[in-house]
């Protein structure tokens, strides 16, 4: 414990030297950071945490966190801001109105209600062959009433992930496609999100929606994030951080209004799938690193799935409670991104088997009818969309650019094998 | 006569004289001086015993349930509740020899005891439990019956049997037999009556003629193995400890210094010291414990729960299995942590599910048990710290010293104001001190609470207050300090902490308030205690050993009176 208060006292000099470090604040909000000398405007730093939070938070120059807020990092509402001048996306709703309205979807006499139900659906959600469209959506082809998000002066916050300005009839930077970058919020250029080009038009993925509500599970405990940094000597300016990027072994833990609890200890995943190191840096207060394959766990209604960000990237800053916010950007496997948001073809149970295809049915349905679009037109538009992980073999790109908003608070973060308590029950 | 134990410190007589207190005249510091005359030197030998009366006292919770465990079996249900402990003096130990039964407290008996004798009687474990099998299926088997009553008879009302006891006891298993039509549901009816008799809830004490001194009285053989067994391990007395009181074993030295050994070398010690440190930390408060979840998000049933369960594993590790010093008790950094503490306290906590040891860091101002959650939470409100609740508690627990309750017509708007930008406690309980009549006991127990306030009202560490910068200085019998570890030190030092537990140990084993003449005895205990280093097994041992622990004086009653009131009430039990 004395090593670890004169790690600290030893990192506050460093970082800040002696009673410096309240300014710190102050002088992450002068210096103009790399970024900032390309924008109009700074994006606003975090209140800086004082001296005695940073106390509780680094020991040895580590520090651990645990994720508390995730969702996709999305642009404007379509309402106002002019991102889809062509209107929504067609969902499944429209679809099954407009079967309904065709002389092929009137309700035959006597045909029972759940019959004529039956063959409506067998009809918006089958293929050719019968097959489920989710569960298939290469079947049919794209949706030409799939709309993306087009307009010409759509603001989104994220990272830059390819390290250019992209735009289409450009020359793509390496292993990416052409596509077409956002700007930021204060004006920083280059920010790629392909995902939110393909669901800013749809309604469910609209600030209302509920398609970003899947942290929902992470509160209930299923599944969380947890985030580490080592040989932290300066919180200013370090150029050498080691940062890991883990699946939580353990349950979130909340107060009774359900806010997530800094300095709770936590276990990594023992899986070494679920664990990504990196090699980051710190430079004028804002902590970034060297893209790292990260591979997470997502549970939706007790099935598994795995959230893979490849060549993924952080940009966080400190807040004054001694957490950090900002970007986690990397990019997603177009099928991947698929399964594990739309259709759930790969979903599993907690014991590892493929889920029974009728749940992953009703499941995947069920998301097409809540976030208000169909399966085959988000697949292909993902397909469309996709800006990264070329295959040089076809030339195609395979992933599409993600930006998640992440919070993240003060944790302990240890790497011990753990045990539920459940254990025994669950082995029976 | 009962009496309460004074001691070296000045601040019984200040406190109880609020006048002195509302006068102001005199200065904390005078009194400590005051307080430096020694006393005449305590004797080296255990006095002559002096005794006290006989008590009759109710099991406690812990008791009954390490009773019931004990007698069948740990996994035995208890189906009852427990009626709120009565505390007094500061005891529960002693309140329980001192309160009545509730017709819901009887209820709440008659519960537990039909659930247990149902299952000690049951299909499923009758066999593990009664003692032999009946003759027939369903003509009674007087003999079976007996045995069964004689087994269970002797360990739950600690002694055998009298022969009415018996065949009243086994008239209920046959009656109950002809009307259920089973010898197990006769049993079962027998037991439920053995677990509702005063006899097996009321430890009542027995006298017989002190052999040794003519006309005096002591315990006889199996009320001094019940004393001793409660006081050494919290549970009734085990089948060796039986049979030497049944031997008269324990009316030698030598038989007695052989049982007393045996159990504190047992692990069953640690259930006695467990006990009584819940009893005297009074840690029943934690029942009506209540903190604002929105102030306090990290507090919940969870760290309410563990916050005591650490406290008394820094104990029992230090004064147990460590055989230490009872004053490092607060000062000692060495505590017990479980995820959920990690968080209010900040530590990591590898064990998932479970306890871990662990050490405060020396940066974060915590040291001794006096820094632990369960201290500070318990003695705060349920939206902020309390200097004073913390001052009188310290006082009260730890230095058997007595802080009058507020008057009824207290103006609480000064220290109420709790969020006012920049005020800290310390400044907030000055201005309430403007009264003279709110000074007099806030000089008692501020200086001390004050040194707490590092420590928000959920025991979760704080560097300021609204902003604003503490003032941790303190002062305590004259001595000043500042913060946490300070204080916990001026504990470690203030010699009136290790002769308040000589006296709350004490009267916790006796069950009752110390008489007069048994000053001198606790002197002695003291001394014995320091020169023991402070080891509390090692001042239990003295205590189990001592002819005091055992010996008996009727209080003062004509006999006449007595002889009536004995008369009119009978023994119908």
């Amino acid at each position: 414990m004395e090593r670890n208060r004169e790690g600290m006292r030893r990192v506050g000099q460093r970082l800040m030297g002696p009673g410096a470090i309240a300014l710190m604040g102050l002088a992450l909000a002068s210096v103009p950071s790399q970024r900032a000398v390309r924008a109009a405007a700074p994006p606003p730093v975090p209140a800086a945490p004082t001296p005695e939070v940073l106390r509780e938070v680094f020991h040895n120059g580590e520090a651990g966190f645990v994720v508390t807020e995730i969702a996709y990092a999305l642009g404007p509402d379509a309402k106002g801001s002019g991102s889809c001048p062509a209107g929504m996306s067609r969902g499944i709703r429209d679809l099954i109105k407009a079967y309904k309205d065709s002389p092929d979807g009137q309700r035959r006499t006597d045909e029972a209600e759940q019959a004529y139900e039956r063959r409506v659906g067998m009809a918006v959600h089958a293929g050719a062959g019968g097959q489920n469209l989710c569960m298939h959506p290469e079947l049919a082809g794209p949706d030409p009433l799939w709309r993306m998000v087009s307009g010409a002066d759509v603001r989104v916050d994220g990272i830059d992930l390819d390290g250019q300005d992209s735009a289409p009839g450009k020359r793509p930077a390496a292993g990416t496609c052409g596509h077409q970058d956002f700007q930021g919020t204060h004006g920083e250029r280059g920010i790629d999100n392909q995902f939110y080009r393909v669901v800013g038009c749809v309604p469910g993925f609209q600030s209302t929606g509920q398609a970003n509500g899947w942290q929902t599970e992470m509160y209930t405990g299923s599944w969380g994030i947890l985030i580490s940094l080592k040989g932290v000597d300066d919180l200013r300016n370090d150029p050498d951080v080691q940062v890991g990027i883990y699946a939580n072994a353990d349950p979130i833990q909340l107060s009774a209004a359900r806010a997530a609890l800094p300095y709770a200890t936590y276990a990594i995943d023992q899986d070494p799938r679920f664990r990504a190191v990196a090699h980051g840096r710190i430079v004028d207060g804002v902590l970034t690193i060297d893209p790292v394959d990260i591979r997470l766990h997502n549970i939706v209604n007790s099935m598994k799935d795995e959230r893979v960000l490849r060549d993924a990237r952080l940009r966080l800053t400190f807040t004054a409670d001694g957490g950090m916010e900002g970007f986690l950007a990397g990019y997603t496997p177009v099928d991947d991104m698929y399964n594990l948001q739309f259709g759930s073809r790969q979903s599993r149970t907690a014991k590892g088997d493929l889920a029974p295809e009728r749940i992953r049915i009703q499941v995947s349905q069920g998301r097409e009818d809540a976030f208000g679009h169909t399966c085959t037109g988000v697949y292909h538009a993902l397909q469309q969309a996709a800006d990264g992980l070329r295959d040089p073999a076809t030339g195609r790109c395979t992933g599409i650019s993600t930006q998640y908003r992440i919070r993240i608070a003060p944790a302990f973060v240890v790497d011990t094998p753990t045990k539920s308590v459940n254990a025994p029950l669950a082995a029976r | 006569m009962m009496t309460k134990r004074t001691f070296k410190s000045p601040f019984f007589a200040l406190c109880a004289g609020l006048g002195l207190a509302l006068a102001g005249g005199i200065g904390w510091a005078q009194q400590s001086q005051v307080s430096a005359a020694s006393p005449a030197a305590p004797p080296a030998v255990e006095p002559a015993p002096a005794g006290g009366p006989p008590v009759m006292r109710r099991l406690t919770e812990s008791q009954y349930r390490a009773t019931i465990a004990d007698v069948f079996a740990p996994d035995v249900p208890i189906a009852g509740r427990f009626e709120r402990a009565q505390r007094a003096d500061g005891l529960i130990a002693v309140g329980s020899s001192v309160g009545g039964m509730s017709a819901f407290g009887f209820e709440q008996y008659d519960a537990s005891a039909r659930g247990i004798a149902a299952e000690v009687t049951g299909e499923k474990r009758r066999a593990q439990f009664v003692p032999c099998q009946p003759k027939s299926a369903n003509a009674f088997d007087a003999a079976c019956a007996t045995k069964f009553v004689d087994t269970y008879g002797l360990k739950l009302f600690r002694r055998p049997l009298a022969r009415d006891e018996r065949a009243r006891f086994v008239g209920v298993a046959k009656a109950a037999q002809a009307r259920l039509g089973g010898f197990y549901q006769g049993l079962e009816y027998a037991l439920v009556g053995m677990l509702q008799s005063p006899h097996f809830l009321l430890r009542m004490e027995r006298t017989e003629p002190d052999p040794q001194h003519r006309g005096a009285l002591r315990l006889d053989a199996w009320s001094k193995a019940t004393r001793l067994s409660y006081f050494l391990t919290n549970s009734t007395p085990d089948a060796e400890l039986l049979r030497a009181a049944g031997a008269g074993e324990l009316d030698t030295d030598q038989g007695l210094a052989r049982q007393v050994d045996r159990l504190i070398a047992s692990p069953k010690l640690e259930a006695a010291v467990r006990a009584f440190f819940w009893d005297m930390l009074q840690f029943d408060g934690f029942n009506d414990l209540f903190k604002d979840p929105v102030i306090y998000p990290a507090y919940n049933s969870s760290v309410a729960r563990d916050a005591q369960e650490q406290t008394l594993r820094t104990i029992v590790s230090l004064l147990v299995t460590e055989r230490g010093d009872y004053r490092d008790l607060f000062t000692t950094r060495k505590t017990w942590l479980t995820r959920p503490l990690g968080i209010v306290y900040r530590m990591p906590v590898a064990t998932r599910n479970g306890w871990e040891q662990a050490e405060y860091p020396a940066y974060s101002n915590r040291s001794g048990i006096l820094t632990d959650i369960s201290m500070l939470a318990l003695h705060s409100h349920p939206g902020r710290s309390s200097a004073t609740l913390r001052g009188k508690s310290l006082r009260e627990v730890f230095l058997c010293q007595h802080v009058p309750d507020p008057p009824a017509n207290v103006n609480f708007t000064a220290v109420d104001q709790v969020s006012r930008p920049g005020s800290t406690a310390r400044m907030r309980l000055a201005e309430h001190n403007d009264n003279p009549v709110c000074a007099g006991c806030h000089k008692l127990t501020d200086p001390i609470g004050l040194t707490l306030e590092n420590f928000d009202g959920s025991g979760g560490f704080r560097a300021k207050e609204n902003g604003a910068e503490l003032d941790l200085k303190g002062m305590l019998d004259g001595a000043t300090f500042a913060g946490a570890p300070g204080l916990g030190q001026t504990m470690h030092d203030n010699p009136n902490v290790p002769i308040c537990l000589v006296d709350k140990l004490y009267r916790s084993a006796v069950g009752r308030e110390v008489v007069d003449a048994e000053g001198p005895y606790l002197d002695y205990l003291a001394t014995t205690f320091g020169a023991s280093g402070y080891r509390v097994p090692e001042l239990m041992r003295a205590i189990a050993l001592s002819k005091t622990f055992y010996a008996v004086a009727l209080p003062a009653v004509p006999a006449k009176t007595q002889t009536a009131a004995a008369a009119r009430k009978g023994d119908r039990s």
